[in-house]
């Protein structure tokens, strides 16, 4: 008999799952997994949601109040357009843009030819057990690296600052997997690192933010990081 | 997106800070339920809350309205209180259970048992509520944000990830491993679940 995962039954008492008819129809005919359906029913219902306190809005408004400066809208993007001179100096600056483009991914894509540990690998890249606070740092990155993706114009300091703090951690966790010669997660981690060192270091311009995309999804970083999470996740023990 | 709030948000940018009052009554209370679901304690789910609106005010002019302002000030909230727990959890001094009179879990008060309140039942009462506490502090920012917010607010997972800035998988894969934690972090109590 077949039996379902962990999560297939967490999907299901979640009522995320895709196959719930067929879930229902299992658990009547195997008391294992209706057993561990249970357990996860009585987790959810130990972490039901307690009542969410009410806030003085009023408060809160004062509060604030003292702390809003007074804006302006930003200048129109394209206001420029109509000055003559901008014509000739934005036919140079695309072609300038085009050619980075060209030569850049072309220059990286020759170059860069490092072997992906994570992913065309050896299948889950490490059967120790894993240090938590490396499952909060890669949330982390994973987070940041997804909000510089989908970022359009220049880092804002937040994220500037975040980058900084996560650089500085990174390099203790390269240098823990160096030591428990996990090569695979330092490859990974290091690759992070230079990305990071770029963040914190580049002016904030929106074209290094852009050549910084460039470079995460050329290298798959950000999926790297989703696979070491998964393989980390694999090694916290068998299910109970 | 809403007339009153765009015009609410052209008078803020006109120079009216107290136009902004209009998107905070609107938004504060459940921009405040999903930061206390994140933080897990009024005080900083206030706080979160505040910084949230004071960020979205000040990124108001690059605020491009063809998104809901309501998407827009959650995704920053939810980053605002995720931020806020990685911050207390450095602090770890945060994390001793401070005395109270009357205990809260929300707050992480314990009172010290004074005899007369049946001492057993308050050590296994007392004991049950910390390893609920335990076992949610386990969990990494994004997954307790993304299993508060399936189980304890019922959102869908799409709307999760979009405010979390992750793909639909990887919120999905954060709750899947929030209970999974949470179950095995249960084990020990009473009866323990299997």
């Amino acid at each position: 008999m077949k039996h379902f995962t962990e999560e297939e039954l967490i999907a299901y008492q979640l009522h995320d799952s895709s196959d719930e008819a067929a879930i229902r129809l299992h658990l009547e005919g195997c008391t294992e997994c209706a057993d561990l359906t249970e357990s996860i029913a009585e987790t959810l219902r130990v972490f039901s949601a307690e009542p969410v306190p009410l806030p003085d809005l009023d408060r809160n408004w004062q509060r604030l109040r003292g702390n809003l400066s007074v804006l302006t809208p930003e200048p129109r993007r394209f206001g420029f357009f109509k000055w003559s001179w901008a014509w000739p100096a934005m036919g140079v600056a695309t072609a300038a843009l085009v050619l980075l483009a060209v030569f850049g991914l072309h220059v990286h894509r020759t170059v860069d030819r490092r072997t992906n540990f994570a992913i065309n690998g050896h299948g889950p890249l490490t059967t120790q057990p894993t240090d938590p606070e490396i499952a909060n740092h890669l949330d982390s990155a994973e987070r940041l690296l997804t909000e510089v993706n989908n970022t359009s114009g220049s880092l804002d300091d937040v994220t500037r600052d975040q980058a900084h703090k996560l650089l500085l951690k990174n390099a203790v966790y390269v240098r823990t997997a160096h030591n428990n010669g996990d090569l695979a997660e330092a490859a990974v981690l290091e690759n992070l690192g230079r990305v990071l060192t770029t963040l914190d270091n580049e002016p904030p311009t929106s074209q290094s933010t852009w050549r910084i995309r460039v470079e995460m999804n050329t290298n798959g970083l950000l999926l790297d990081i989703r696979i070491l999470r998964q393989n980390d996740d694999r090694t916290q023990g068998p299910k109970q | 997106m809403d007339k009153a709030e765009t015009e609410a948000i052209r008078e803020v940018l006109a120079g009216h800070r107290d136009a902004y009052r209009v998107l905070m009554d609107r938004h504060f209370y459940s921009v405040s339920r999903v930061t206390f679901r994140i933080t897990g304690n009024e005080e900083d789910a206030e706080e979160a809350a505040q910084e949230a609106f004071l960020r979205a005010y000040n990124k108001l002019p690059s605020f491009r309205q063809d998104s809901a302002f309501s998407t827009w000030i959650m995704r920053i909230a939810m980053n605002t209180a995720i931020n806020l727990v990685e911050r207390r959890n450095r602090d770890l001094s945060y994390h001793a259970p401070r005395i109270a009179d009357e205990p809260s879990a929300a707050d992480g008060t314990v009172r010290v048992a004074d005899g007369k309140a049946g001492p057993e039942a308050a050590l296994l009462d007392h004991e049950a509520t910390s390893l609920r506490h335990a076992a949610m502090a386990s969990l990494t920012p994004m997954e307790r944000t993304a299993f508060t917010l399936r189980h304890m607010e019922d959102l869908p997972i799409a709307e999760i990830a979009a405010a979390l800035n992750v793909p639909a998988n990887s919120a999905k894969q954060a709750v899947f491993r929030a209970v999974a934690k949470l179950r095995r972090s249960l084990a020990p109590l009473a009866g323990g679940l299997q």
